[in-house]
C-alpha cells in the first residue's frame, strides 16, 4: 500500500457514490479524503493544492469527469496527478478516450471494492516504477 | 402547437388546383368533392392530433415526477443503507478487538494456573465481553435488519420505472407517427456534439454493440491499448 496519508479527491454528482468511495478508501487504508460534486468544483479544490490522487466519476453537470481530466493534464502544477476514473460508462469509445486523455485507470460502475484496491495499487505500483 | 395552426397547416396541405376547362363538368364536381373532403379529412387529423399532443403534454411532466419519485426512493434506501453499515462496522470491530484481547489473556492465565487474582480478573472480563456481544449482536442485528428493509424500494421504484416504461412508449409511438403524418422529409438528424456522445450513462444492455459487460473487458481494452 501506498503512504495512508495520500491525499484523495472523490468527484462525483452522487452523495452517495461519493460516500461509498469514501468509505471503501477508508476500508482500504486511506482517510485523507476530500469529496467534490462535479469537475468545476474538483478543478477549484485541486488548484488549491496538496491533492495527490483523483477518483473522478464522468457524467456530471457543470463539468464532466473527461473534460476534468483534459484540465488537470493541461495544468503544469496538477497534470502529474494519478486520476482513475469511476463511471457508468461502459462504451469503448469511452474508454479510448479516457485513455487518450491520461486517465491512469478505468473502472466501471457497479464495481466491487476488490476492484477498487487492484487499480489504486496498480497506478501506485507504476508511479513507483516511475518515480524509481 | 395551437389547434389554428394545425388546421392551417392541414388545409394548406394541398391547395384546391386551377379548373382544367377541357375536363367534363361532372369530373370536375367530383374532383371539386375529393378536395374539399381530404381538406376535411386533414383537419380533423389535425384536431385529433392537437389531443394528442395536449395528451403528450400533461404525460411529460407526469413522466417526470414519476423519475423524481424513483430517484427520492432511491437515494433514501442508499442513505439507510449508508448510515446502518457505518453504525455495524465499529460494532463489529469493537467485539473483534475485544475478543483478541480476551484469547490472549486466557492463553497467559491457563499457562500459570497458580495465578488466582489473575484468573479471577479474567474471567470478569470475560463475562464482561460477554455482555458486550450480547449488546453488539442484538443491535448489529437490527441494522441488518434495516439493511434488509432499506431494499423494500426495489419493488417500489420498479413499479414506477414499468409504469414510466409504458408511457414512454405509448409517448414514442406517438411522435413518430406525427413524424410520418407531417413531416418525413424534414425530420432530419442533428450532428451530436462529440463529449454529449460519450455521455450515456449505465449500459442497460451488456450485448449492444460497442459496449464493454465487465471490468475484465476494460482491462483487456486497455492492455490492447497499451495502457
Amino acid at each position: 500500500m501506498a503512504n495512508p496519508n495520500t491525499k484523495f479527491l472523490v468527484v462525483d454528482d452522487f452523495s452517495t457514490m461519493r460516500r461509498i468511495v469514501r468509505n471503501l478508501l477508508k476500508e482500504l487504508g486511506y482517510t485523507n479524503v476530500d469529496e467534490a460534486e462535479d469537475g468545476a468544483a474538483a478543478l477549484s479544490k485541486l488548484k488549491g493544492g496538496g491533492f495527490e490522487f483523483v477518483v473522478s466519476d464522468w457524467n456530471m453537470p457543470n463539468m464532466d469527469g473527461l473534460t476534468l481530466l483534459q484540465h488537470i493534464r493541461a495544468d503544469a502544477e496538477l497534470a502529474k496527478i494519478p486520476v482513475l476514473m469511476v463511471t457508468a460508462e461502459a462504451k469503448k469509445e469511452n474508454i479510448i478516450a479516457a485513455a487518450q486523455a491520461g486517465a491512469n485507470g478505468y473502472v466501471v460502475k457497479p464495481f466491487t471494492a476488490a476492484t477498487l484496491d487492484e487499480k489504486l495499487s496498480k497506478i501506485f505500483e507504476k508511479l513507483e516504477k516511475v518515480g524509481a | 402547437m395551437t389547434s389554428e395552426s394545425l388546421q392551417q397547416k392541414a388545409v394548406k396541405i394541398e391547395p384546391i388546383p386551377v379548373i382544367n376547362p377541357v375536363i367534363n363538368p361532372n369530373d370536375e364536381m367530383l374532383n371539386r368533392i375529393g378536395h374539399v373532403t381530404r381538406t376535411l379529412h386533414d383537419s380533423l387529423r389535425g384536431l385529433g392530433l392537437e389531443k394528442i399532443l395536449e395528451q403528450v403534454a400533461t404525460d411529460i411532466p407526469d413522466a417526470r415526477d414519476r423519475l423524481a419519485y424513483v430517484a427520492r426512493m432511491t437515494e433514501q434506501a442508499a442513505e439507510r443503507v449508508l448510515n446502518a453499515t457505518d453504525a455495524a462496522i465499529p460494532l463489529q470491530t469493537e467485539l473483534a478487538s475485544e475478543a483478541l484481547c480476551l484469547e490472549q489473556r486466557w492463553k497467559e492465565v491457563l499457562a500459570k494456573p497458580s495465578l488466582k487474582t489473575e484468573y479471577n480478573q479474567t474471567a470478569e472480563q470475560t463475562l464482561a465481553f460477554l455482555t458486550l456481544t450480547g449488546k453488539n449482536t442484538a443491535e448489529t442485528k437490527a441494522l441488518l435488519m434495516d439493511i434488509m428493509m432499506a431494499q423494500d424500494f426495489q419493488d417500489l421504484t420498479g413499479q414506477v420505472i414499468k409504469k414510466i416504461t409504458g408511457l414512454a412508449q405509448d409517448l414514442e409511438k406517438q411522435l413518430v407517427q406525427v413524424l410520418i403524418d407531417f413531416s418525413p422529409a424534414t425530420a432530419g438528424k442533428k450532428e451530436p456534439d462529440t463529449h454529449a456522445v460519450l455521455m450515456n450513462g449505465p449500459q442497460i444492455d451488456p450485448n449492444a454493440a460497442d459496449v464493454v459487460a465487465s471490468q475484465e473487458q476494460v482491462d483487456d481494452l486497455l492492455d490492447s491499448l497499451g495502457f
